[in-house]
């Protein structure tokens, strides 16, 4: 399937799940923030959380900042 | 001296606060953060570039040390109230520096827009430190929204500045209902004290220490400097007065 991620398209075989892409990212690690079609996913839900053709996702993550 | 700030209910024995921006490497920034004695370090929140993953920020803070993720760059409320939906749920802690800036000249917050985003929040239970023009008015509606303090700037972000809006501040600090923490614009840690003499709970500072020829350094002239500030505060400062007034007896002179 195709995903939309932060701007960019990501293939990613069916079925998959957020925690699925992140680990294809290789963004595993403990604050990769994720949001599905612009609602915020639950961290616990990453693995349970279903990805569709066609989703628009953002993944940020903290950053240096004030 | 047991004088922790207290901040919703969470004590923190440094009262000074540091953000991770600006600093010439992430090695830097640690070294300045575990210098500073602080135990909250303010981030930023964005889109990770997927073709350069490059270093996670949290891989180089020291434990222990508590993010407080800001809402920079956001200009408007549903903008900021986005941003701290995300990090909350993607396992940040539920305590946001609310930041809603629409002016990128002097990055002034925008008041209106940061009541309507802090009142949203604290309604889905964050915890609210709102970046704030230190007016007094704005501040009864920050506190009577529920935030957990209010920030005012004591000059334009990043400028070094100092204590310019100190009148203004001074107000706050004597009518305030929940800690002041004086954010953005200092430049030297003299001027960190001086705030801190005010009745300031505390401060915020980056740009001071990062961009410092040796940050590391100067994050611990800011922390004594934060700390003689906060011991002078309660010693108690003398009156001022126009006219000197003599450390010697007038009487008795030598000479008379």
């Amino acid at each position: 399937m195709n995903l939309l991620v932060n701007g960019k398209t990501v293939e990613l075989d069916a079925p998959a799940t957020v925690a699925r892409l992140l680990g294809e990212l290789g963004l595993e690690g403990p604050y990769a923030l994720v949001e599905r079609n612009g609602e915020p996913v639950e961290r616990e839900r990453y693995s349970e959380t279903p990805l569709e053709e066609g989703d628009t996702l953002v993944v940020a993550r903290p950053v240096a900042g004030g | 001296m047991n004088d922790p700030l207290t901040i919703a209910g969470r004590e923190f024995r440094s009262r000074l606060i540091t953000g991770t921006g600006k600093y010439p490497s992430l090695q830097a920034m640690r070294d300045a953060v575990v210098a500073s004695g602080c135990e909250m370090v303010t981030v930023a929140v964005r889109r990770i570039d997927l073709d350069e993953v490059g270093e996670a920020i949290t891989d180089w803070l020291p434990e222990g040390v508590m993010l407080l993720p800001n809402t920079a760059g956001c200009q408007t409320a549903e903008e900021a109230v986005r941003v701290a939906r995300l990090a909350r749920a993607g396992g940040l802690p539920d305590w946001i520096k609310l930041e809603v800036i629409p002016d990128p000249r002097y990055l002034l917050p925008d008041g209106e827009e940061t009541l309507r985003a802090a009142t949203q929040l604290v309604h889905e239970g964050f915890t609210v430190l709102p970046y704030m023009l230190p007016d007094p008015v704005l501040q009864r509606k920050l506190e009577a929204a529920g935030c957990a303090t209010v920030m005012p700037l004591a000059a334009p972000i990043g400028s070094g500045r100092g204590l310019k809006l100190r009148h203004t501040i001074e107000i706050l600090i004597e009518q305030a209902e929940v800690p002041v923490i004086v954010d953005a614009g200092l430049g030297a840690p003299s001027q960190a004290a001086e705030c801190m003499e005010l009745g300031a709970d505390g401060v915020l500072v980056n740009t001071a220490i990062g961009q410092a020829g040796d940050p590391a350094a100067m994050a611990r002239a800011f922390a004594q400097a934060v700390e003689a500030g906060r011991a002078a505060f309660r010693a108690g400062l003398i009156d001022e007065s126009q006219e000197a007034r003599p450390s010697s007896p007038i009487t008795g002179l030598v000479t008379s």
